[in-house]
Protein backbone atom coordinates (compact mmCIF):
# COMPACT_ATOMS: atom_id res chain seq x y z
CA UNK A 1 0.00 0.00 0.00
CA UNK A 2 1.11 3.48 -0.49
CA UNK A 3 2.94 5.03 1.90
CA UNK A 4 0.97 7.90 1.76
CA UNK A 5 -2.31 6.54 1.95
CA UNK A 6 -4.69 7.20 5.12
CA UNK A 7 -4.52 4.53 7.99
CA UNK A 8 -7.20 3.10 8.71
CA UNK A 9 -5.70 1.10 11.82
CA UNK A 10 -8.28 1.54 14.95
CA UNK A 11 -8.30 0.26 18.75
CA UNK A 12 -11.17 -0.55 20.37
CA UNK A 13 -9.90 -1.25 24.06
CA UNK A 14 -7.14 -3.62 23.06
CA UNK A 15 -8.74 -5.29 19.89
CA UNK A 16 -6.94 -4.03 17.45
CA UNK A 17 -8.32 -3.76 14.02
CA UNK A 18 -6.26 -3.30 10.56
CA UNK A 19 -9.67 -1.13 9.75
CA UNK A 20 -12.71 0.84 11.55
CA UNK A 21 -15.52 -1.84 9.50
CA UNK A 22 -17.17 -5.17 11.32
CA UNK A 23 -20.18 -7.09 10.49
CA UNK A 24 -22.39 -6.98 13.17
CA UNK A 25 -24.34 -9.79 15.25
CA UNK A 26 -26.59 -12.47 13.43
CA UNK A 27 -26.13 -10.58 9.78
CA UNK A 28 -22.91 -12.60 9.06
CA UNK A 29 -23.41 -16.04 10.14
CA UNK A 30 -20.16 -17.64 11.48
CA UNK A 31 -18.16 -16.44 8.76
CA UNK A 32 -18.25 -19.22 6.17
CA UNK A 33 -20.89 -18.30 4.89
CA UNK A 34 -20.02 -15.43 2.90
CA UNK A 35 -16.71 -17.16 1.61
CA UNK A 36 -18.04 -16.83 -2.04
CA UNK A 37 -18.04 -12.99 -2.39
CA UNK A 38 -15.52 -11.78 1.01
CA UNK A 39 -12.32 -12.74 2.25
CA UNK A 40 -12.55 -12.36 5.67
CA UNK A 41 -8.99 -11.02 6.08
CA UNK A 42 -9.90 -7.86 4.73
CA UNK A 43 -12.44 -6.80 7.62
CA UNK A 44 -11.74 -4.92 10.63
CA UNK A 45 -13.26 -7.32 12.71
CA UNK A 46 -16.41 -9.90 12.71
CA UNK A 47 -19.07 -10.30 15.33
CA UNK A 48 -21.01 -13.68 15.35
CA UNK A 49 -24.73 -14.55 15.77
CA UNK A 50 -25.66 -14.32 19.35
CA UNK A 51 -24.38 -17.16 21.56
CA UNK A 52 -26.51 -19.05 24.28
CA UNK A 53 -25.06 -21.75 26.54
CA UNK A 54 -27.36 -24.39 25.47
CA UNK A 55 -28.60 -23.98 21.47
CA UNK A 56 -31.92 -22.32 21.13
CA UNK A 57 -34.86 -23.49 18.50
CA UNK A 58 -35.95 -19.73 18.06
CA UNK A 59 -39.01 -18.70 17.55
CA UNK A 60 -42.02 -19.86 15.22
CA UNK A 61 -42.65 -18.86 12.08
CA UNK A 62 -43.10 -15.88 10.42
CA UNK A 63 -40.27 -14.22 11.66
CA UNK A 64 -39.21 -11.03 9.13
CA UNK A 65 -41.01 -9.00 7.18
CA UNK A 66 -40.24 -5.79 5.37
CA UNK A 67 -40.80 -2.56 6.21
CA UNK A 68 -40.24 0.66 4.02
CA UNK A 69 -36.42 1.44 4.28
CA UNK A 70 -36.09 -1.37 7.05
CA UNK A 71 -36.79 -4.59 8.06
CA UNK A 72 -38.30 -6.19 11.28
CA UNK A 73 -36.96 -9.28 12.79
CA UNK A 74 -38.19 -11.75 15.55
CA UNK A 75 -35.60 -14.43 15.13
CA UNK A 76 -35.63 -15.29 19.00
CA UNK A 77 -31.67 -16.11 18.92
CA UNK A 78 -31.60 -19.19 17.31
CA UNK A 79 -28.06 -20.92 17.81
CA UNK A 80 -26.10 -23.65 17.86
CA UNK A 81 -25.21 -22.96 22.42
CA UNK A 82 -21.35 -22.39 23.26
CA UNK A 83 -19.90 -26.26 22.81
CA UNK A 84 -20.96 -26.70 19.49
CA UNK A 85 -19.72 -22.70 18.45
CA UNK A 86 -16.55 -23.52 20.04
CA UNK A 87 -16.22 -27.19 18.40
CA UNK A 88 -17.57 -26.42 14.69
CA UNK A 89 -17.99 -22.89 14.15
CA UNK A 90 -14.82 -21.18 15.77
CA UNK A 91 -11.93 -23.46 14.13
CA UNK A 92 -13.21 -21.97 10.76
CA UNK A 93 -12.48 -18.82 12.22
CA UNK A 94 -9.18 -19.17 13.46
CA UNK A 95 -8.35 -19.61 9.84
CA UNK A 96 -8.33 -15.86 9.65
CA UNK A 97 -5.98 -12.86 11.09
CA UNK A 98 -9.36 -10.91 11.83
CA UNK A 99 -10.24 -10.67 15.80
CA UNK A 100 -13.45 -12.63 16.39
CA UNK A 101 -16.53 -10.97 18.76
CA UNK A 102 -18.92 -13.63 20.20
CA UNK A 103 -21.78 -11.79 20.79
CA UNK A 104 -23.72 -13.79 24.17
CA UNK A 105 -26.80 -13.79 25.43
CA UNK A 106 -29.22 -15.28 28.11
CA UNK A 107 -32.57 -15.35 29.90
CA UNK A 108 -30.80 -15.22 33.59
CA UNK A 109 -27.37 -13.58 35.04
CA UNK A 110 -25.80 -16.99 35.40
CA UNK A 111 -26.36 -17.97 31.71
CA UNK A 112 -24.00 -15.01 30.59
CA UNK A 113 -21.82 -15.91 33.36
CA UNK A 114 -21.33 -19.50 32.11
CA UNK A 115 -21.05 -18.40 28.77
CA UNK A 116 -18.48 -16.29 29.32
CA UNK A 117 -16.37 -18.77 31.00
CA UNK A 118 -16.59 -21.52 28.59
CA UNK A 119 -15.16 -18.79 26.10
CA UNK A 120 -12.60 -16.74 28.20
CA UNK A 121 -9.41 -18.99 27.37
CA UNK A 122 -10.43 -20.08 24.33
CA UNK A 123 -8.02 -19.47 21.27
CA UNK A 124 -9.64 -17.50 18.61
CA UNK A 125 -11.70 -15.49 20.62
CA UNK A 126 -10.92 -11.70 20.66
CA UNK A 127 -13.25 -10.10 22.92
CA UNK A 128 -17.11 -10.56 23.83
CA UNK A 129 -20.11 -8.32 23.46
CA UNK A 130 -22.72 -8.61 25.76
CA UNK A 131 -26.05 -8.84 23.81
CA UNK A 132 -28.71 -6.73 27.28
CA UNK A 133 -30.90 -5.57 24.22
CA UNK A 134 -32.69 -8.46 21.77
CA UNK A 135 -36.16 -7.41 21.87
CA UNK A 136 -37.72 -10.91 21.24
CA UNK A 137 -36.91 -12.55 24.08
CA UNK A 138 -39.69 -13.17 26.81
CA UNK A 139 -37.28 -12.93 29.47
CA UNK A 140 -33.82 -11.59 29.32
CA UNK A 141 -31.80 -9.81 26.71
CA UNK A 142 -33.26 -5.97 26.39
CA UNK A 143 -34.65 -6.74 30.24
CA UNK A 144 -31.35 -5.98 31.54
CA UNK A 145 -30.62 -3.67 28.84
CA UNK A 146 -33.53 -1.05 29.56
CA UNK A 147 -32.45 -1.20 33.67
CA UNK A 148 -29.36 0.58 34.47
CA UNK A 149 -29.03 -1.11 37.76
CA UNK A 150 -29.77 -4.51 35.82
CA UNK A 151 -27.16 -3.35 33.66
CA UNK A 152 -24.25 -2.64 36.11
CA UNK A 153 -25.04 -5.77 37.92
CA UNK A 154 -24.79 -7.91 34.68
CA UNK A 155 -22.09 -6.41 33.50
CA UNK A 156 -20.33 -6.66 36.63
CA UNK A 157 -20.75 -9.90 37.06
CA UNK A 158 -19.43 -11.01 33.58
CA UNK A 159 -16.41 -8.61 33.90
CA UNK A 160 -15.15 -10.67 37.10
CA UNK A 161 -15.38 -13.84 34.86
CA UNK A 162 -13.06 -12.27 31.72
CA UNK A 163 -10.36 -10.75 31.00
CA UNK A 164 -11.33 -10.86 27.49
CA UNK A 165 -11.95 -7.08 25.41
CA UNK A 166 -15.84 -6.53 26.80
CA UNK A 167 -18.25 -4.90 24.71
CA UNK A 168 -21.72 -4.20 25.53
CA UNK A 169 -24.52 -3.81 23.04
CA UNK A 170 -27.41 -1.29 24.03
CA UNK A 171 -30.31 -1.36 23.48
CA UNK A 172 -32.21 2.01 21.71
CA UNK A 173 -35.69 1.30 23.38
CA UNK A 174 -34.95 3.40 26.45
CA UNK A 175 -35.60 6.86 27.61
CA UNK A 176 -32.25 7.79 28.16
CA UNK A 177 -29.96 5.26 26.84
CA UNK A 178 -26.78 7.74 28.58
CA UNK A 179 -27.68 6.33 31.67
CA UNK A 180 -27.50 2.48 30.50
CA UNK A 181 -24.21 3.56 29.08
CA UNK A 182 -22.69 5.12 31.86
CA UNK A 183 -24.22 1.84 34.55
CA UNK A 184 -22.19 -0.58 31.92
CA UNK A 185 -18.83 1.67 31.39
CA UNK A 186 -19.35 2.17 35.18
CA UNK A 187 -19.25 -2.08 35.51
CA UNK A 188 -16.12 -2.14 33.60
CA UNK A 189 -17.53 -2.27 29.72
CA UNK A 190 -14.40 -1.91 27.47
CA UNK A 191 -16.49 -0.36 24.82
CA UNK A 192 -20.11 0.14 23.66
CA UNK A 193 -21.88 -1.46 20.93
CA UNK A 194 -24.58 1.10 19.79
CA UNK A 195 -27.45 0.24 18.93
CA UNK A 196 -29.04 -3.17 18.34
CA UNK A 197 -32.53 -2.58 16.90
CA UNK A 198 -35.77 -0.96 18.04
CA UNK A 199 -38.68 -2.69 18.78
CA UNK A 200 -41.59 -2.23 16.22
CA UNK A 201 -44.46 -4.02 14.50
CA UNK A 202 -45.93 -4.35 11.11
CA UNK A 203 -49.66 -6.30 10.73
CA UNK A 204 -50.94 -7.74 7.52
CA UNK A 205 -54.16 -5.93 6.81
CA UNK A 206 -56.15 -7.98 4.95
CA UNK A 207 -55.61 -10.85 7.40
CA UNK A 208 -55.42 -7.98 10.74
CA UNK A 209 -53.03 -10.38 12.05
CA UNK A 210 -48.83 -9.56 12.47
CA UNK A 211 -46.52 -9.94 9.97
CA UNK A 212 -44.41 -11.50 12.59
CA UNK A 213 -45.36 -14.58 14.90
CA UNK A 214 -44.28 -13.01 17.79
CA UNK A 215 -45.99 -9.95 17.16
CA UNK A 216 -43.25 -7.57 17.48
CA UNK A 217 -39.79 -7.50 16.45
CA UNK A 218 -36.57 -5.69 16.00
CA UNK A 219 -36.25 -3.25 13.31
CA UNK A 220 -32.89 -2.52 11.65
CA UNK A 221 -31.73 -0.86 8.15
CA UNK A 222 -31.84 2.71 7.18
CA UNK A 223 -35.49 3.06 8.92
CA UNK A 224 -33.47 3.33 12.04
CA UNK A 225 -29.84 5.24 11.13
CA UNK A 226 -31.00 8.79 12.32
CA UNK A 227 -31.58 7.29 15.35
CA UNK A 228 -28.39 5.49 15.67
CA UNK A 229 -26.17 8.53 15.10
CA UNK A 230 -28.27 10.75 17.53
CA UNK A 231 -27.52 7.76 20.52
CA UNK A 232 -23.92 7.67 19.56
CA UNK A 233 -23.83 11.30 19.42
CA UNK A 234 -25.31 11.13 22.92
CA UNK A 235 -22.91 8.74 24.29
CA UNK A 236 -19.95 10.17 23.23
CA UNK A 237 -20.58 13.20 24.91
CA UNK A 238 -20.88 11.19 28.00
CA UNK A 239 -19.19 8.10 28.09
CA UNK A 240 -15.52 7.92 27.66
CA UNK A 241 -15.74 4.40 26.63
CA UNK A 242 -14.79 3.69 23.03
CA UNK A 243 -17.82 3.18 21.17
CA UNK A 244 -18.66 0.85 17.97
CA UNK A 245 -21.65 2.30 15.82
CA UNK A 246 -24.12 0.59 13.93
CA UNK A 247 -27.62 0.88 12.54
CA UNK A 248 -28.67 1.31 9.07
CA UNK A 249 -25.50 1.49 7.86
CA UNK A 250 -25.80 0.66 4.12
CA UNK A 251 -22.72 3.06 2.63
CA UNK A 252 -19.50 4.62 2.80
CA UNK A 253 -21.53 8.41 3.91
CA UNK A 254 -23.69 6.55 6.61
CA UNK A 255 -20.57 5.43 7.87
CA UNK A 256 -18.17 8.71 7.82
CA UNK A 257 -21.30 10.15 9.46
CA UNK A 258 -20.80 7.79 12.37
CA UNK A 259 -16.95 8.55 12.90
CA UNK A 260 -18.22 12.11 13.12
CA UNK A 261 -20.93 11.18 15.42
CA UNK A 262 -18.15 9.80 17.74
CA UNK A 263 -17.84 6.14 16.93
CA UNK A 264 -14.36 4.61 17.11
CA UNK A 265 -15.83 1.90 14.69
CA UNK A 266 -19.24 0.61 12.62
CA UNK A 267 -20.30 -2.25 12.54
CA UNK A 268 -22.37 -3.24 9.08
CA UNK A 269 -25.83 -5.46 9.36
CA UNK A 270 -28.43 -5.74 7.42
CA UNK A 271 -26.71 -4.45 4.62
CA UNK A 272 -24.90 -7.71 4.40
CA UNK A 273 -28.25 -9.08 3.46
CA UNK A 274 -28.39 -6.79 0.25
CA UNK A 275 -25.38 -6.48 -0.78
CA UNK A 276 -22.75 -9.73 0.81
CA UNK A 277 -19.85 -6.91 -0.20
CA UNK A 278 -20.84 -4.55 1.42
CA UNK A 279 -18.72 -4.03 4.25
CA UNK A 280 -15.88 -4.06 1.69
CA UNK A 281 -17.23 -1.67 -0.20
CA UNK A 282 -17.70 1.01 2.43
CA UNK A 283 -14.25 -0.09 3.47
CA UNK A 284 -12.85 1.38 0.06
CA UNK A 285 -15.15 4.22 0.56
CA UNK A 286 -13.50 5.49 3.94
CA UNK A 287 -10.02 4.76 3.10
CA UNK A 288 -11.25 7.12 -0.19
CA UNK A 289 -12.88 9.63 1.87
CA UNK A 290 -10.00 10.39 3.75
CA UNK A 291 -7.91 10.63 0.96
CA UNK A 292 -10.28 13.25 -0.56
CA UNK A 293 -9.98 15.24 2.48
CA UNK A 294 -6.60 15.27 3.91
CA UNK A 295 -7.45 13.10 6.45
CA UNK A 296 -4.50 11.06 7.95
CA UNK A 297 -5.87 8.80 10.17
CA UNK A 298 -9.68 7.04 10.89
CA UNK A 299 -8.99 8.59 14.52
CA UNK A 300 -8.65 11.94 13.18
CA UNK A 301 -12.48 11.74 12.18
CA UNK A 302 -13.96 10.48 15.30
CA UNK A 303 -15.94 12.56 16.93
CA UNK A 304 -15.33 15.93 14.72
CA UNK A 305 -18.54 16.95 14.62
CA UNK A 306 -18.56 20.72 14.09
CA UNK A 307 -21.57 22.58 16.05
CA UNK B 1 -32.19 -40.41 -3.18
CA UNK B 2 -29.37 -38.83 -4.97
CA UNK B 3 -28.78 -35.21 -5.48
CA UNK B 4 -27.54 -33.86 -9.06
CA UNK B 5 -24.52 -33.42 -7.80
CA UNK B 6 -23.47 -33.56 -3.97
CA UNK B 7 -22.09 -30.10 -3.44
CA UNK B 8 -23.57 -26.63 -3.62
CA UNK B 9 -21.78 -24.86 -6.03
CA UNK B 10 -20.18 -21.52 -5.87
CA UNK B 11 -22.77 -18.51 -5.31
CA UNK B 12 -22.52 -15.55 -7.48
CA UNK B 13 -23.85 -11.90 -7.42
CA UNK B 14 -24.18 -10.40 -10.91
CA UNK B 15 -25.09 -7.54 -12.00
CA UNK B 16 -27.02 -7.70 -15.29
CA UNK B 17 -29.66 -6.61 -17.85
CA UNK B 18 -32.99 -7.98 -18.39
CA UNK B 19 -33.54 -8.93 -22.01
CA UNK B 20 -37.03 -10.09 -21.51
CA UNK B 21 -39.27 -8.83 -19.45
CA UNK B 22 -43.02 -10.49 -20.75
CA UNK B 23 -46.70 -11.02 -19.40
CA UNK B 24 -47.55 -14.73 -20.05
CA UNK B 25 -50.49 -15.07 -17.83
CA UNK B 26 -52.50 -13.17 -16.16
CA UNK B 27 -50.72 -11.87 -13.26
CA UNK B 28 -47.48 -13.67 -13.99
CA UNK B 29 -44.40 -12.83 -16.14
CA UNK B 30 -40.85 -14.63 -17.55
CA UNK B 31 -38.03 -12.42 -17.81
CA UNK B 32 -35.06 -13.03 -18.76
CA UNK B 33 -31.37 -11.79 -18.55
CA UNK B 34 -27.48 -13.09 -18.97
CA UNK B 35 -25.89 -14.78 -15.72
CA UNK B 36 -23.40 -17.25 -17.42
CA UNK B 37 -21.98 -17.95 -13.84
CA UNK B 38 -25.41 -19.16 -12.42
CA UNK B 39 -26.94 -20.89 -15.47
CA UNK B 40 -23.36 -22.96 -15.63
CA UNK B 41 -24.12 -23.73 -12.23
CA UNK B 42 -27.76 -24.08 -11.52
CA UNK B 43 -29.41 -27.05 -10.42
CA UNK B 44 -33.40 -28.14 -10.40
CA UNK B 45 -35.06 -26.55 -7.25
CA UNK B 46 -32.30 -23.66 -7.36
CA UNK B 47 -33.39 -20.18 -6.53
CA UNK B 48 -31.95 -16.36 -7.33
CA UNK B 49 -31.66 -13.53 -5.17
CA UNK B 50 -32.73 -10.46 -7.01
CA UNK B 51 -31.82 -6.81 -5.77
CA UNK B 52 -35.33 -5.56 -7.60
CA UNK B 53 -35.23 -1.74 -6.49
CA UNK B 54 -31.55 0.35 -5.74
CA UNK B 55 -33.91 2.24 -3.28
CA UNK B 56 -33.60 1.83 0.26
CA UNK B 57 -37.52 2.50 0.46
CA UNK B 58 -37.68 -1.33 -0.81
CA UNK B 59 -34.79 -3.05 0.79
CA UNK B 60 -34.77 -6.68 0.79
CA UNK B 61 -33.96 -8.79 -2.50
CA UNK B 62 -36.70 -11.59 -3.76
CA UNK B 63 -36.20 -14.72 -3.85
CA UNK B 64 -37.40 -16.60 -7.27
CA UNK B 65 -36.29 -19.91 -8.42
CA UNK B 66 -35.13 -20.73 -11.53
CA UNK B 67 -37.68 -21.87 -14.30
CA UNK B 68 -34.54 -22.35 -17.82
CA UNK B 69 -31.39 -22.45 -18.39
CA UNK B 70 -30.57 -21.80 -21.89
CA UNK B 71 -27.06 -21.37 -22.48
CA UNK B 72 -26.11 -18.33 -20.58
CA UNK B 73 -29.15 -17.20 -19.90
CA UNK B 74 -31.58 -17.73 -17.37
CA UNK B 75 -35.55 -17.04 -16.96
CA UNK B 76 -37.70 -16.44 -13.97
CA UNK B 77 -41.32 -16.93 -14.09
CA UNK B 78 -42.93 -14.46 -11.48
CA UNK B 79 -46.69 -13.92 -10.04
CA UNK B 80 -47.55 -10.43 -9.12
CA UNK B 81 -47.93 -10.37 -5.38
CA UNK B 82 -46.40 -7.49 -3.94
CA UNK B 83 -44.96 -4.31 -4.14
CA UNK B 84 -41.39 -6.17 -4.94
CA UNK B 85 -42.55 -8.13 -8.08
CA UNK B 86 -44.89 -5.29 -9.04
CA UNK B 87 -41.68 -2.93 -9.34
CA UNK B 88 -40.20 -6.18 -11.30
CA UNK B 89 -43.05 -6.13 -13.66
CA UNK B 90 -42.49 -2.33 -14.99
CA UNK B 91 -38.66 -2.92 -15.59
CA UNK B 92 -38.16 -3.52 -19.06
CA UNK B 93 -35.30 -5.05 -21.34
CA UNK B 94 -31.89 -2.98 -20.55
CA UNK B 95 -32.91 -2.40 -17.27
CA UNK B 96 -30.40 -3.49 -14.25
CA UNK B 97 -31.05 -6.36 -11.97
CA UNK B 98 -28.34 -7.92 -9.20
CA UNK B 99 -29.02 -11.54 -9.48
CA UNK B 100 -27.48 -13.57 -6.98
CA UNK B 101 -27.17 -17.62 -7.18
CA UNK B 102 -27.19 -20.27 -7.76
CA UNK B 103 -28.80 -20.52 -4.41
CA UNK B 104 -30.27 -23.70 -1.92
CA UNK B 105 -30.48 -27.11 -2.52
CA UNK B 106 -31.89 -29.27 -5.24
CA UNK B 107 -34.61 -32.22 -6.27
CA UNK B 108 -33.19 -35.38 -5.92
CA UNK B 109 -33.84 -38.64 -8.03
CA UNK B 110 -34.09 -41.56 -6.28
CA UNK B 111 -32.96 -45.19 -8.84
CA UNK B 112 -35.37 -46.22 -11.30
CA UNK B 113 -37.68 -43.62 -10.35
CA UNK B 114 -40.68 -44.50 -13.25
CA UNK B 115 -42.61 -42.22 -13.40
CA UNK B 116 -41.73 -38.56 -11.95
CA UNK B 117 -45.41 -36.65 -11.06
CA UNK B 118 -44.46 -32.88 -10.83
CA UNK B 119 -47.66 -30.93 -9.06
CA UNK B 120 -47.48 -27.48 -9.45
CA UNK B 121 -49.96 -24.96 -7.76
CA UNK B 122 -50.25 -21.72 -9.70
CA UNK B 123 -46.78 -19.82 -9.67
CA UNK B 124 -45.09 -23.09 -7.47
CA UNK B 125 -45.20 -25.05 -10.95
CA UNK B 126 -42.34 -22.62 -12.23
CA UNK B 127 -39.89 -24.18 -9.31
CA UNK B 128 -40.65 -27.94 -11.12
CA UNK B 129 -40.00 -26.51 -14.40
CA UNK B 130 -36.11 -27.01 -14.39
CA UNK B 131 -36.16 -30.62 -12.67
CA UNK B 132 -39.03 -31.86 -15.34
CA UNK B 133 -36.59 -30.78 -18.08
CA UNK B 134 -33.58 -33.05 -16.69
CA UNK B 135 -35.60 -35.82 -15.68
CA UNK B 136 -37.05 -35.88 -19.58
CA UNK B 137 -33.38 -35.47 -20.70
CA UNK B 138 -32.80 -38.57 -18.64
CA UNK B 139 -35.10 -40.43 -20.13
CA UNK B 140 -37.88 -40.48 -16.87
CA UNK B 141 -41.47 -40.54 -17.60
CA UNK B 142 -42.80 -37.81 -16.17
CA UNK B 143 -46.45 -36.91 -14.98
CA UNK B 144 -47.07 -32.55 -14.88
CA UNK B 145 -50.44 -31.79 -12.70
CA UNK B 146 -51.02 -28.41 -12.97
CA UNK B 147 -53.47 -26.74 -11.19
CA UNK B 148 -54.70 -23.04 -11.47
CA UNK B 149 -57.01 -20.73 -10.20
CA UNK B 150 -58.19 -20.48 -13.74
CA UNK B 151 -57.42 -20.80 -17.16
CA UNK B 152 -56.69 -16.88 -17.80
CA UNK B 153 -53.50 -17.95 -14.77
CA UNK B 154 -52.96 -20.83 -16.65
CA UNK B 155 -48.61 -21.24 -16.82
CA UNK B 156 -46.44 -23.40 -18.14
CA UNK B 157 -48.67 -25.89 -19.89
CA UNK B 158 -47.03 -26.27 -23.56
CA UNK B 159 -43.38 -25.67 -22.10
CA UNK B 160 -44.13 -29.31 -20.52
CA UNK B 161 -45.96 -31.01 -23.35
CA UNK B 162 -43.06 -29.73 -25.63
CA UNK B 163 -40.69 -31.73 -23.52
CA UNK B 164 -43.07 -34.98 -23.50
CA UNK B 165 -44.78 -34.37 -20.17
CA UNK B 166 -47.97 -35.80 -19.59
CA UNK B 167 -49.61 -32.73 -18.45
CA UNK B 168 -53.22 -33.01 -16.43
CA UNK B 169 -55.01 -29.70 -15.96
CA UNK B 170 -57.10 -28.40 -13.06
CA UNK B 171 -58.55 -25.26 -12.32
CA UNK B 172 -60.33 -23.51 -9.30
CA UNK B 173 -63.16 -22.36 -11.39
CA UNK B 174 -63.39 -25.26 -14.10
CA UNK B 175 -62.79 -23.11 -17.16
CA UNK B 176 -60.32 -25.52 -18.15
CA UNK B 177 -59.23 -29.15 -17.26
CA UNK B 178 -60.36 -30.91 -13.98
CA UNK B 179 -62.81 -28.43 -12.13
CA UNK B 180 -60.78 -28.67 -8.44
CA UNK B 181 -58.03 -28.81 -6.90
CA UNK B 182 -54.75 -29.97 -8.30
CA UNK B 183 -54.63 -32.23 -5.67
CA UNK B 184 -57.81 -33.86 -6.60
CA UNK B 185 -56.02 -35.10 -9.67
CA UNK B 186 -52.83 -36.64 -8.16
CA UNK B 187 -55.24 -38.80 -5.74
CA UNK B 188 -56.89 -39.97 -8.47
CA UNK B 189 -53.40 -40.74 -10.32
CA UNK B 190 -52.66 -42.56 -7.23
CA UNK B 191 -55.88 -44.33 -6.92
CA UNK B 192 -55.20 -45.80 -10.23
CA UNK B 193 -51.06 -47.26 -10.24
CA UNK B 194 -52.33 -50.43 -13.12
CA UNK B 195 -54.25 -47.37 -15.55
CA UNK B 196 -50.77 -45.08 -14.80
CA UNK B 197 -48.32 -47.64 -15.04
CA UNK B 198 -46.97 -46.49 -11.30
CA UNK B 199 -44.27 -48.46 -10.93
CA UNK B 200 -41.99 -46.68 -8.80
CA UNK B 201 -43.19 -43.36 -8.34
CA UNK B 202 -42.13 -39.94 -6.55
CA UNK B 203 -43.81 -37.09 -6.64
CA UNK B 204 -42.81 -33.39 -6.52
CA UNK B 205 -44.29 -30.25 -5.51
CA UNK B 206 -44.37 -26.88 -5.11
CA UNK B 207 -47.25 -24.64 -4.50
CA UNK B 208 -48.99 -22.81 -2.12
CA UNK B 209 -48.73 -23.92 1.48
CA UNK B 210 -52.48 -25.83 1.92
CA UNK B 211 -51.93 -27.32 -0.95
CA UNK B 212 -48.45 -28.63 -0.03
CA UNK B 213 -49.63 -29.90 3.11
CA UNK B 214 -52.47 -31.67 1.17
CA UNK B 215 -49.95 -33.10 -0.81
CA UNK B 216 -47.74 -34.21 2.28
CA UNK B 217 -51.00 -36.46 3.74
CA UNK B 218 -52.12 -37.69 -0.12
CA UNK B 219 -48.15 -38.97 0.28
CA UNK B 220 -48.34 -40.91 3.65
CA UNK B 221 -51.80 -42.44 2.65
CA UNK B 222 -50.47 -43.38 -0.76
CA UNK B 223 -46.92 -44.13 0.75
CA UNK B 224 -45.07 -42.41 -2.14
CA UNK B 225 -41.90 -40.58 -1.49
CA UNK B 226 -42.29 -37.00 -1.63
CA UNK B 227 -40.09 -33.53 -2.31
CA UNK B 228 -41.57 -30.24 -1.35
CA UNK B 229 -40.15 -27.60 -3.05
CA UNK B 230 -40.82 -24.39 0.01
CA UNK B 231 -41.24 -21.10 -0.07
CA UNK B 232 -41.47 -18.03 2.70
CA UNK B 233 -40.26 -14.94 3.50
CA UNK B 234 -36.37 -14.43 2.71
CA UNK B 235 -33.80 -11.99 4.17
CA UNK B 236 -31.00 -12.93 3.12
CA UNK B 237 -30.86 -15.92 1.35
CA UNK B 238 -27.06 -17.08 2.74
CA UNK B 239 -28.64 -18.81 5.65
CA UNK B 240 -27.61 -16.33 7.85
CA UNK B 241 -30.61 -14.16 9.43
CA UNK B 242 -32.62 -17.22 10.13
CA UNK B 243 -35.46 -15.25 8.63
CA UNK B 244 -36.85 -18.34 5.81
CA UNK B 245 -37.44 -21.28 8.25
CA UNK B 246 -39.07 -24.55 8.26
CA UNK B 247 -40.02 -26.64 11.28
CA UNK B 248 -38.29 -29.48 10.65
CA UNK B 249 -38.36 -32.94 12.69
CA UNK B 250 -35.39 -34.74 14.17
CA UNK B 251 -34.59 -38.20 14.97
CA UNK B 252 -35.39 -37.49 18.66
CA UNK B 253 -39.22 -37.34 17.93
CA UNK B 254 -38.36 -33.27 18.41
CA UNK B 255 -38.13 -30.36 15.74
CA UNK B 256 -35.61 -27.75 14.63
CA UNK B 257 -35.83 -24.97 12.24
CA UNK B 258 -33.89 -25.61 9.19
CA UNK B 259 -33.21 -22.52 6.52
CA UNK B 260 -35.14 -22.87 3.95
CA UNK B 261 -32.45 -20.66 1.54
CA UNK B 262 -29.89 -23.74 2.68
CA UNK B 263 -31.43 -26.43 3.93
CA UNK B 264 -34.02 -26.28 1.42
CA UNK B 265 -36.07 -25.01 -0.27
CA UNK B 266 -36.12 -28.58 -0.86
CA UNK B 267 -37.57 -30.74 1.65
CA UNK B 268 -38.89 -34.67 2.30
CA UNK B 269 -42.24 -34.30 2.75
CA UNK B 270 -42.17 -36.59 5.91
CA UNK B 271 -39.62 -34.60 7.52
CA UNK B 272 -41.79 -31.31 7.32
CA UNK B 273 -43.95 -30.42 10.43
CA UNK B 274 -47.17 -28.96 9.54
Amino acid sequence: MDKNSPSLETHVASIRMKNPVMTASGTFGYGNEYADFIDLNQLGATVVKGITNVPWPGNPMQRIAETPSGMLNAIGLQNVGVDNFIEKKLPYLRNFEIPVIVNICGERLEEYEEVTEKLDGTHGVAAIELNISCPNLHCGGMSFGVDSKLTHQLVNAVREKTALPLLVKLSPNVTDITVIASAAADAGADGLSVINTLLGMAIDIKTRRPMLENVTGGLSGPAIKPIALRMVWQIYNTVKIPIIGMGGIMTRDDAIEFFIAGASAVAVGTANFVNPRAPLDIIDGIREYLEQNGITSIGALVGSLQT
Amino acid sequence: MQPYISDQPKKFDLVTKILANEQVAQDHYLLRCVCPEIAEGALPGQFVHVLISFESAMLLRRPFTIYSVEGDQITILYQLIGAGTEVLSHLSCGDLLHVMGPLGNSFRIPPNLDPAIVVGGGAGIASLMLHAAALRKLGVRTLGLVGSVNAARLLTVVDLEGIDVETHISTDDGSVGHHGFVTEVLTQILEQPQVHELHNPAIYACGPHGMLRAVAKISRTYRVPTQLAMENRMGCAMGVCLGCVCKIRTPDGGFEYQRVCTEGPVFDSEDIVW
